[in-house]
């Protein structure tokens, strides 16, 4: 089987979900799973293709949810635009940062440092400006319906996460196999030699910035749909920048379906160790942590290793 | 060896029969004797940044539940006893949502929910999908109200009638003492709590013949308030009204003290740390004085003073966290009992008509409208002789107002 085919094999499966499971609770979880899929498989065609750590990849996923909020809030535009326009600033934004920020050859940790930065000034901005509703935050009125991109089914939210986290995944599959991918992994393993060969790692990696950013800003206006609130600390705080990393390196960086796995194996985990010690406040996150750390120094290229078929080892000839 | 009675029953035989023949009689009654639970789900941040707030809600809640069982549970349920379904938000109202959703499917007949603001909102949005009623413990956003959710009742004060209150309360407190005071600073944190409190004096005190002379912001954390405090020392205002958190609060009021900044009043709405026990007891001399509008309850009550005696003994301190989600439980099961069901549009219905007056705070009987307490109100406190004194409304106060300070 192919790997497109086992991608849409796996999504056709996650598309029948909300028939099965017929608990509210149970489709919530996989709803928070397969946003922590779409987050971190964002994450990852910056970090794990172009081989640039973000810590601020809040700052794409706010601006998505500022962008479609703002503009229903306070200039009645409907949601559908707000939904390609917050993907579309969330890519712009990226491609800001980034050629703000690889133009001065700003790599690694200190590329990391500044995307943490980012976000923060992001989040102060919003903090301050009264249209952006300021400390206060933005509350988007309740209207139920398709037309509104506001659904009383759960199932239907569930889709319309499904088909965004869908065209991510389709994205990365896309990168594997195409000159644009080959070239963000000659830049993540050797930015110099890459360089050396003709590959202008410059734009390759605005590229990837502005297809990781497209992610980040959907994921931003699902999320601001779904809940109909945001302020500052929701939008543009450490909680999503540490998700979206979190995931793809537990389930598996520069891999397909590492995020994917990631993201079911962490939502699993917190389950387990809340539905275990839920009446102990904290001792399921220790657990998490716990479990956590040991994934983490076990299986160091993520769950996804587990499934990598190993080199055979080539037989000496035979003197 | 076993004596036969007559007919040839043995007397093991005789007494083993007897035995679950009285226990096949006595079934029905046993049954009747235990009605099934009632569940409510309780809804909070346990863990994470809201955690001790969280845990205090919980415990609140928890405190309400076993009183009510010990009086007998839902008496017209056959004194069904009511049950908790514990749920932690871990502070992030996505994950809220989710525990609201796993309460409702667990069989939960109401909900109790979920302290901060933004949590609360995906709580209750989660909890109309079924219809389920929600009660706010402590969310003081008018949003959440805004929503028109026919399932959700706030038991306490919104955000607009608290701020709005101390405005008034402020001006009143300064026309009767020839009126002393006319510049004001704002020092408030830079989120929803603070921004919103800020803007919202920033507007209304200059009506009261208020001048504001510095609104300054903060984030939160903020651990050095030096020159915060300095900047406040050269406006030289004759009231300090901070707007912040616990720790920002205590660190604030503690610069001040450090650099001998003496105005005629420190007032607070909803301040984190101006009406907290904790506070006065650690930095009684830096809490002298400080007055605050905020959640409280009627110290003239006999019943909220058994209610903080039982929180006390305990070992925990008897915060607004806790009562408000005492009564918000209390309340719930009071329109579990007049219902007579846990239907849930019963139980909507019940909370509507709702006129419980069981709850030691200085509110009077609740009446609802749009799903708003209207009777709930604010108070006024300050910090006198190293207690917190209610000192307005008249009706509720334990000592009266000082004021100037300085």
């Amino acid at each position: 089987m192919t790997r497109l085919s086992l991608l849409l094999v796996v999504f056709a499966a996650l598309a029948l979900v909300p028939l099965v499971v017929t608990s509210e609770f149970w489709l919530n979880v996989c709803v928070l799973t397969l946003f922590s899929a779409l987050i971190g498989q964002a994450w990852n065609i910056l970090g794990g293709y172009a081989g640039q750590f973000s810590f601020g990849h809040a700052l794409f996923f706010g601006v998505g949810a500022y962008t479609v909020a703002a503009l229903q809030v306070r200039l009645g535009v409907n949601p559908w635009i707000g939904l390609v326009l917050g993907g579309a600033l969330g890519a712009a934004v990226a491609v800001a940062v980034g050629w703000l920020t690889f133009r001065y050859g700003l790599r690694g940790s200190y590329f990391a440092l500044v995307t943490l930065a980012f976000a923060e000034v992001f989040r102060i901005l919003a903090n301050s400006i009264p249209w952006l509703g300021a400390g206060e935050g933005m509350m988007i009125k309740l209207a139920a319906g398709p037309g509104m991109l506001q659904f009383k089914n759960l199932a239907n939210y569930y889709w319309l996460l499904l088909a965004m986290t869908l065209a991510c995944f389709l994205a990365v599959w896309w990168l594997d196999r195409s000159r644009l991918g080959a070239r963000m992994l000659a830049v993540r393993d050797n930015e110099d030699a890459a360089a050396a060969i003709g590959v202008d790692a410059f734009a390759v990696k605005l590229q990837a910035m502005a297809l990781s950013g497209l992610f980040m800003g959907l994921a931003g206006v699902f999320y601001a749909q779904r809940y109909l609130y945001l302020d500052p600390g929701l939008a543009f705080g450490p909680t999503e920048s540490v998700e979206a990393l979190l995931v793809a390196i537990v389930g598996g960086i520069g891999s397909l379906f590492g995020p994917l796995l990631g993201a079911i194996v962490l939502h699993a985990l917190s389950e387990a160790a809340q539905a275990a010690l839920g009446g102990l406040p904290g001792a399921n996150m220790v657990i998490y942590g716990t479990v956590l750390v040991l994934m983490v120094l076990f299986l160091p290229r993520g769950l996804a290793s587990l499934f990598r078929q190993r080199p055979q080892p080539v037989e000496p000839p035979d003197a | 060896m076993t004596r036969a009675l007559k007919g040839g029953l043995d007397r093991r035989t005789f007494l083993a029969g007897t035995a679950a023949i009285t226990g096949a009689l006595a079934a029905p009654g046993l049954l009747r004797a235990a009605p099934a639970p009632v569940k409510i789900g309780l809804i909070h941040p346990v863990t994470g940044a809201l955690s001790y707030s969280g845990a205090q809600c919980r415990a609140g809640g928890q405190m309400a539940i076993d009183d009510i069982n010990a009086a007998g549970g839902i008496t017209s349920l056959g004194g069904a006893q009511i049950e908790a379904i514990l749920g932690d938000s871990l502070s992030k109202p996505d994950v809220g949502a989710s525990e609201t959703a796993k309460a409702v499917e667990a069989g939960a007949a109401g909900i109790v929910a979920g302290y901060a603001s933004a949590i609360t909102l995906a709580t209750a949005q989660e909890a109309a999908k079924t219809n389920t009623p929600h009660i706010v413990d402590v969310g003081v956003t008018d949003g959440i109200i805004a929503l028109g959710l026919k399932n959700v009742f706030r038991f306490s004060p919104g955000y607009g009638k608290i701020a709005q209150d101390a405005v008034t309360a402020l001006d009143e407190i300064n026309k009767a003492a020839g009126a002393p005071a006319k510049t004001v600073v704002i020092v408030h944190e830079d989120s929803a709590f603070g921004t919103g409190t800020a803007k919202l004096l920033a507007t209304e005190l200059p009506k009261h013949g208020f001048e504001i002379l510095k609104v300054i912001a903060h984030p939160t954390p903020t651990r050095d308030f030096t020159n915060i405090a300095l900047q406040v020392k050269a406006a030289n205002p004759d009231i300090i009204i901070p707007a912040n958190y616990y720790n920002e609060y205590v660190l604030f009021a503690r610069t001040i003290q450090q650099q001998q900044i003496k105005p005629k009043a420190i007032y607070s709405v909803l301040g984190g740390a101006a009406s907290s026990y904790k506070f006065v007891k650690e930095f009684p001399e830096a809490a002298e004085g400080v007055m605050d509008t905020n959640h409280w309850f009627n110290p003239l009550s006999p019943l909220a003073q058994a209610r903080k005696a039982a929180t006390e003994a305990k070992g925990l301190f008897y915060t607004y966290e806790v009562y408000l989600t005492y009564n918000a439980v209390a309340l719930l099961a009071d329109a579990i009992e007049r219902a007579g069901s846990t239907d849930k549009d019963k139980v909507i219905a019940a909370l509507n008509s709702s006129t419980w007056d069981k709850h030691g705070m200085p509110y009077g009987p609740t009446q609802f409208v749009n799903g708003q307490n209207t009777g709930a109100q604010a108070v006024n406190t300050q910090v006198l002789g190293g207690k917190i004194e209610v000192i307005r409304p008249a009706e509720f106060a334990s000592a009266k107002v000082k004021f100037p300070l300085a």
